[in-house]
């Protein structure tokens, strides 16, 4: 991946982004490069939830009804960001994730595997969403940024000090694609907004 | 949500520590109507300001006005509860911002 603004500007320039076509059609049309990003990080998604999957020696029944052997939070940062807790309090929070985590995490990767087996399976790169899938795909967009954010330490740094990392800083190319994903979910976002009323 | 609770009120299978007072606190949380649970979004950095507008919109059919109102709030002071109830509908409500990657949590009454 080149440089932050190389990328952010190549891709934006091949990319018009979602327009609203009718009703609630939400139609884009995607290059190679911007297909294989966003398929390659749906499936980093996509693995990374699976990594909480439960071990062998869960009760079938529990695993059936939702139930998870999980009750503490992910040591991981990422995956704390994209399951946290529901409760301040701990016992609380453990609590509600035995029993909702599970579910969580499964919607969570049905919004990536939308995004990626769409792009896989279009072979021009074009898109088009019904309302339902362009929240699918809002969801799993705004996961792979909570990621990258989690990555590129947001909550520290400024967009002024990430737009000035160093040419050969690896996280240079990584700001660019999360900037990338941000227009593209705000332009995804302002074709849904145009059909609201308020 | 409601036999997890009773569950872990009364032990279950897991070893839940809870003391006298704080199953009181649970009981009358089940009777008490003047002091709801909410629901709190946070302020994060990554979330940006239309999405969360978008997911009030969509998750609680707010109008455009009240949504914007809400994610400004959280914007400008860190948090905001958007959703009143109880705790049952406040569990949905967090589990669905969370699908949505919004920062959520619940709790009993409005502290702060």
């Amino acid at each position: 991946m080149g440089n932050a603004s190389t990328w952010r500007s190549r891709l934006m320039s091949e990319s018009h982004g979602f327009t609203r076509h009718g009703e609630e059609l939400f139609v884009a049309q995607f290059s190679d490069s911007e297909k294989e990003v966003l398929i390659n990080l749906s499936q980093q998604i996509i693995e990374l939830l699976a990594e909480r999957v439960d071990h062998n020696d869960q009760d079938p029944l529990a695993a059936m009804v939702g139930i998870t052997t999980h009750d503490s939070p992910p040591d991981d940062e990422v995956l704390l960001r994209l399951l946290p807790n529901a409760y301040a309090d701990g016992v609380d929070a453990s609590e509600f994730r035995r029993y909702t985590e599970s579910v969580l995490r499964t919607k969570k990767q049905a919004h990536a595997m939308s995004i990626r087996t769409m792009l896989m399976s279009s072979e021009d790169g074009s898109i088009e969403l019904n309302h339902d899938l362009a929240n699918a795909w809002l969801g799993g967009i705004n996961d792979i940024r909570l990621a990258l954010g989690v990555r590129l330490n947001v909550e520290k740094n400024s967009h002024e000090e990430l737009e000035l990392l160093a040419p050969d800083d690896p996280m240079r190319g990584v700001y660019g694609v999360y900037s990338w994903l941000g227009w593209l979910q705000g332009n995804l976002l302002q074709a849904l907004m145009d059909g609201l009323e308020s | 949500m409601e036999s997890s609770r009773i569950r872990s009120i009364y032990g279950g299978d897991q070893i839940v520590v809870k003391t006298k007072s704080k199953i009181e606190e649970e009981i009358n949380a089940i009777f008490s109507t003047d002091r709801p649970w909410v629901t709190i979004v946070w302020d994060d950095p990554v979330n940006l300001m239309d999405y969360v507008t978008y997911v009030f919109m969509e998750l609680f059919s707010y109008s455009r006005e009240r949504a914007t109102e809400l994610m400004m709030k959280v914007h400008t002071e860190g948090k905001a509860v958007v959703s009143e109830g109880t705790r049952e509908e406040m569990e949905h409500d967090v589990a669905r911002l969370h699908e949505y990657g919004l920062w959520a949590t619940l709790q009993h009454g409005d502290q702060g």
